[in-house]
């Protein structure tokens, strides 16, 4: 299944942190592919999630020396709250009001402390996306990898993770309601499938922009690349194949080899 | 009691009070010890403390007949319904009170006989006449059946026609079951016989045996192979069911497992296929619990996958895709994990998995060979050591020469590997690209 969709994939080019543009994914295609029927239908939204966090320097204390922000925000830096309706992070106990619920992109939390914790994000949905919510870990770094480098103000230390959102059967309505958005991977449709067209909803003037491309600490934001990983991935597949082969001609050597002993007498 | 022995070698005085104590106390002792029925030997064997529970009841072991009874023993003839001729036969008999024992002979009641049925002319005349059977070889088998108490292989034996043990079963299974029918006053009675119930089938008679004998014949190696094929064979029904119950019809129907048969030239490529098709299944049945979440994050998906294929495979497997995956320079878990890119590890890892195998048959092809050849010692089993990509990793751009397989093998062994370095093809590098 998996083989024949690499194979048959739309040559897209893979996604750069600087071009929104609208990629048509290849539907999970199966040996049937005639009958595409909708269910092999899938969205995903890549996201990244991480921290980043200052050391705070002559101003630190000894519980507040660093001041730190976690995040979660699409990978092209598009507004994720097209599919999300909130996230809730939840802090160390030792926090003031440890669970925070955030509505509005950003959807972020900023705080000072001197801990490194893990971070549970819970990511909730609309309703006509997703109702159960889903949750990714975050280890909160402050710290340098370089211990024995001395602490900077300048330089903060960022850690992020990517990964995507894979809704597996969409529902009619979502579908509608996000083709041709900026933030998400749609899917390519059957031939004759026709969606309705989404609901204009006039939201640049009256809600606040929720793509974070002019993010104050945009600047420290990782760009993930799948080329170089594409890469790697194909060159290695090469040598296993060639390799396959090499032992496969092996092997039949040697089975004919061992044919002509059987057939012959023993000494 | 050793004390003052040993006081007496050492020629030390004794003590008039240690004396007297100790003759106090070894009475003392003695008493406590004194046993009832068993002698003192034998008590002191269960460490001469008595049980909790007496485990036998002591007074069992000493148990004379009771004094009023008077028993003797008497040479007496003894007769017994399981003899049907008239021959004496003498016995020591227990005798009690001048009274023998009555009854029959204790053992006669074993002497089990089967109920053969006997045919008059005109029942064989209207029931039981068969093509390849004559009359009279049919009366033979009866008599034989009889006088052997149907134990066939004897008849067989015996049988002046030769006939096969399954042969001689067949024609007297039916003949009986004809009988019985015929002789039946109400269908209902012969319901319940054995013989109606399980009728005799030659046929799988024959198979049963032919089986039970290549079963015994088999080779160890060739159980070994058996019991693999038997176990995925298990599994792959099993994900077969779960994938059948996801409702993903994806999956592949494969009849060669399903009929197992021991023949040494479709052992290996069975065992070649039935992993892939096992692995199918469990794709299948992973993507379809992966839509029932109706959510999921994309690294989860592919462990999820990655997992599938290695159910299958032992934990020594799965450290050594690890690490040929580590030897090519891919990230265990990808750092970008966009759709294209799981495919392709996913994708990759499933060739790896192959090479391994790969690797393993050649071994076995290879240790084949030369105990066919030699009588040699087969070849030991790859060992972590065997790397099929260089250990240093991976790297763009520079040259460096792979390093061959290493095999331990065992001697005078025929290579059919190149040598190293010069005919082995440079492997492609991303440069290349």
């Amino acid at each position: 299944m998996t083989s024949s969709s690499s194979s048959k994939k739309q040559a897209q080019d893979p996604p750069e942190t600087s071009e929104p543009t609208l990629k048509s994914l290849r539907t999970k295609m199966t040996k049937s592919d005639e009958k595409k029927k909708l269910k092999d239908i899938e969205i995903s939204v890549p996201l990244v999630y991480g921290n980043i966090a200052f050391w705070l320097g002559k101003k630190a204390s000894e519980y507040q020396s660093h001041k730190w922000t976690v995040y979660v925000r699409g990978a092209t830096n598009e507004d994720i709250s097209v599919v999300i309706k909130k996230v809730v992070f939840q802090l160390h106990s030792s926090f003031n009001n440890p669970t925070r619920v955030i509505e509005e992109p950003p959807f972020e939390v900023s705080e000072s402390g001197w801990g490194e914790f893990e971070i549970a994000i819970t990511l909730h949905f609309h309703s006509d996306v997703c109702d159960k919510p889903l949750s990714l870990y975050h280890h909160l770094k402050l710290y340098p990898e370089d211990e024995s480098g001395p602490l900077t103000m300048k330089k903060p230390v960022v850690v992020e993770h990517y990964d995507e959102i894979v809704f597996p059967d969409p529902s009619e309505s979502f579908l509608a309601r996000v083709q041709n958005h900026p933030a998400l991977t749609f899917p390519r449709l059957p031939s004759g499938y026709n969606l309705p067209a989404p609901m204009q909803v006039d939201d640049n003037g009256k809600k606040k922009r929720g793509d974070t491309k002019d993010h104050s600490m945009g600047q420290w934001f990782t760009s993930f690349s799948e080329a170089d990983e594409l890469l790697q991935l194909a060159a290695a597949r090469q040598q296993v194949q060639a390799h396959i082969a090499k032992l496969r001609r092996q092997i039949s050597l040697l089975e004919g080899q061992n044919q002509t002993v059987k057939t012959g007498s023993d000494p | 009691m050793g004390g003052t022995d040993a006081k007496d070698i050492l020629g030390l005085p004794k003590t008039p009070l240690s004396l007297t104590q100790e003759k106090k106390s070894r009475p003392q002792k003695e008493s406590h010890r004194k046993p009832d029925g068993i002698s003192r030997e034998v008590y002191a064997l269960t460490g001469g403390v008595a049980p909790l529970m007496p485990s036998i009841d002591v007074t069992h072991l000493k148990r004379r007949p009771p004094p009023d009874e008077k028993v003797a023993w008497q040479w007496l003839p003894v007769k017994s319904s399981a003899r049907n001729d008239d021959l004496q036969l003498f016995h020591w008999v227990r005798v009690v009170n001048d009274v023998p024992p009555s009854g029959d002979y204790s053992f006669a009641k074993y002497n089990k006989s089967v109920d053969v049925l006997k045919y008059t002319d005109d029942e064989y005349e209207n029931h039981l006449t068969d093509p390849v059977w004559s009359k009279e070889e049919t009366d033979q088998l009866f008599e034989y059946c009889e006088r052997f108490d149907l134990r066939f292989t004897v008849i067989a034996d015996r049988f002046p026609l030769s006939r096969t043990v399954e042969e001689l079963k067949d024609r007297y299974y039916s003949v009986t079951r004809s009988l019985l029918r015929a002789r039946a006053q109400s269908p209902s009675d012969l319901a319940n016989h054995p013989l109606m119930k399980e009728p005799y089938d030659m046929t799988r008679d024959r198979e049963r045996k032919r089986a039970l004998s290549m079963v015994l014949s088999q080779s160890r190696h060739q159980e070994k192979k058996d019991a693999e094929i038997l176990a995925e064979a298990k599994r792959i029904t099993e994900m077969r069911l779960a994938a059948r119950r996801a409702a993903e019809p994806d999956v592949p129907a494969n009849e060669n497992i399903g009929s197992v048969s021991p023949s040494s030239n479709s052992q290996l490529p069975a065992t070649a296929v039935a992993p892939s098709t096992l692995t199918m299944a469990d794709y299948a049945s992973t993507l379809a619990s992966l839509r029932m979440l109706h959510v999921y994050l994309r690294t989860y998906g592919l462990e999820q996958m990655v997992q599938a294929a290695s159910s299958a495979v032992g934990l020594r497997t799965i450290k050594r895709v690890e690490q040929t995956l580590q030897d090519l320079g891919v990230n265990l878990k990808p750092k970008v994990p966009t759709k294209t890119v799981c495919d392709e590890h996913l994708e990759l890892r499933k060739e790896i998995l192959t090479l391994l195998n790969l690797q393993k048959q050649l071994q076995y092809k290879e240790s084949e060979g030369s105990s066919h050849r030699e009588g040699a010692y087969a070849s030991m089993p790859d060992t972590p050591k065997d790397r099929v990509f260089a250990s240093e990793p991976f790297s763009f751009g520079a040259e460096r020469p792979i390093k061959k397989e290493q095999k331990r093998k065992g001697p005078g062994r025929q290579s059919d590997t190149p040598s190293p370095a010069h005919k082995r093809p440079r492997k492609l590098k991303a440069s290349d690209l």
